[in-house]
């Protein structure tokens, strides 16, 4: 067809020497336009999904107050109380031998939890078995309760329970709080 | 003959092709695009590690505010979201007609207690937006935010279930909702985090 319509045009118009081109449209600023919105909806598609960190709840009907610690030898374990204002303490003490001197306070940033938690374990009697048993006050807050887990995603510890504060725990750790409302600024151990 | 001289032509790229590709690129992905909603309020949510992203699928969601209130997001699609309605009408012993549930479909969250939900579905969709919801009702009294966990399951039980919960929400506020979630025996879900930029902290 086009070859046809060429041959036509050339025996008609002398003027015209060369072949009629077909008519060329530029594409590129089209091509670019659709490459910039290729891009903006790639991005948005990727940041778009937030992060989600997996957390599994222990059934009710399994969990009978204090079994299972009975099972955890307390020096293979750590307990840690997240207490208000960002505070952290920890224990790893019974209820007979836990006083105001072993529960100790400690901090959330890396000098902190974490190496108290990796201390602990590099001197647990079975490592593999570690537990770290987290405790949240009511005074705790969301952000810290998901630090610790993130600690323990941090510190690789598979083995980890939340449970509730132990009453004779929250004695001391009221005791604590209390105490320790007048010298905060040492915050160190 | 052999002196042609030689046409000055500018070099072409025939672009036909890359246009097409790109074209068709860009159907897919704005096809595929979800866009975040607003949220119906502010919520910062802690950061972590995990560099897991919020899977696709059926995700229903339950925001905390700071203050201690929980809005719940039902699952986007529509006719579950008219099931789930229906089922907890039946539960709360109210009927809802059809333009309230056809508003309930487009609603972002669900903030109000049960009692005052056929209000909410009723005000224009800008209302809703400026309404200031006293959130889902979660305590010893009334677990009405279990409920609405409970009949989506019943709805789907494949449903999965995401928290985005404040950094300063209090962990007591959380952990009854940890604890009515044990109750109906739904243990495993995800919390929404921000991606922490390093192992700084």
């Amino acid at each position: 067809m086009a070859d046809i319509q060429v041959n036509d045009n050339s025996g008609k118009g002398k003027k015209v020497r060369s072949k009629k081109q077909p008519p060329h449209v530029d594409l590129t600023p089209m091509v670019d336009l659709a490459f910039l919105l290729i891009t903006f909806f790639m991005l948005v598609t990727t940041f778009n999904k937030p992060n989600v960190m997996d957390l599994g709840l222990p059934a009710k009907p399994k969990e009978p107050t204090n079994e299972p610690k009975n099972d955890i030898d307390l020096k293979n374990s750590i307990s840690i109380i997240i207490g208000k204002d960002n505070r952290v303490f920890y224990h790893q003490e019974e209820q007979a031998s836990l006083t105001d001197q072993n529960m100790l306070e400690t901090s959330f940033d890396r000098e902190g939890i974490r190496k108290v938690v990796q201390e602990a374990k590099a001197k647990a009697v079975k490592p593999d078995i570690f537990t770290v048993i987290i405790k949240p006050t009511d005074e705790a807050l969301y952000k810290n309760f998901v630090d610790m887990l993130d600690e323990m995603a941090i510190t690789k510890n598979e083995r980890y329970g939340i449970t509730e504060i132990r009453p004779w725990e929250q004695e001391i750790y009221d005791r604590k709080i209390g105490v320790a409302a007048a010298p905060a600024a040492n915050s160190g151990q | 003959m052999a002196r042609v001289k030689p046409k000055r032509h500018n070099i072409r790229v025939d672009m036909t092709a890359m246009t097409d590709v790109s074209f068709l690129l860009l159907t897919f992905f704005i096809l595929t695009a979800q866009f975040a909603k607003p949220d119906v309020e502010n919520i910062t949510t802690p950061s972590s590690i995990s560099e897991k992203l919020l899977p696709d699928g059926s995700l229903m969601t339950i925001l905390s505010t700071t203050d201690g209130r929980f809005y719940f997001t039902p699952v986007e699609n529509g006719t579950e979201r008219m099931q789930l309605l229906d089922n907890m009408a039946k539960k709360y012993g109210t009927t809802f007609s059809d333009e309230e549930k056809a508003a309930f479909t487009r609603v972002t969250a669900v903030g109000v207690p049960m009692n005052q939900l056929k209000g909410f579905l009723n005000l224009s969709e800008e209302d809703q937006e400026n309404f200031k919801a006293p959130g889902v009702p979660m305590d010893e009294n009334s677990k009405e935010l279990i409920d609405w966990v409970e009949q989506s399951l019943a709805v789907n039980p494949d449903y999965k279930m995401a928290i985005k919960g404040d950094t300063d929400t209090k962990y007591n506020r959380v952990k009854g909702l940890f604890e009515g979630l044990r109750d109906i025996d739904f243990l495993k879900f995800w919390l929404i985090t921000n991606q922490e930029t390093g192992p700084t902290n």
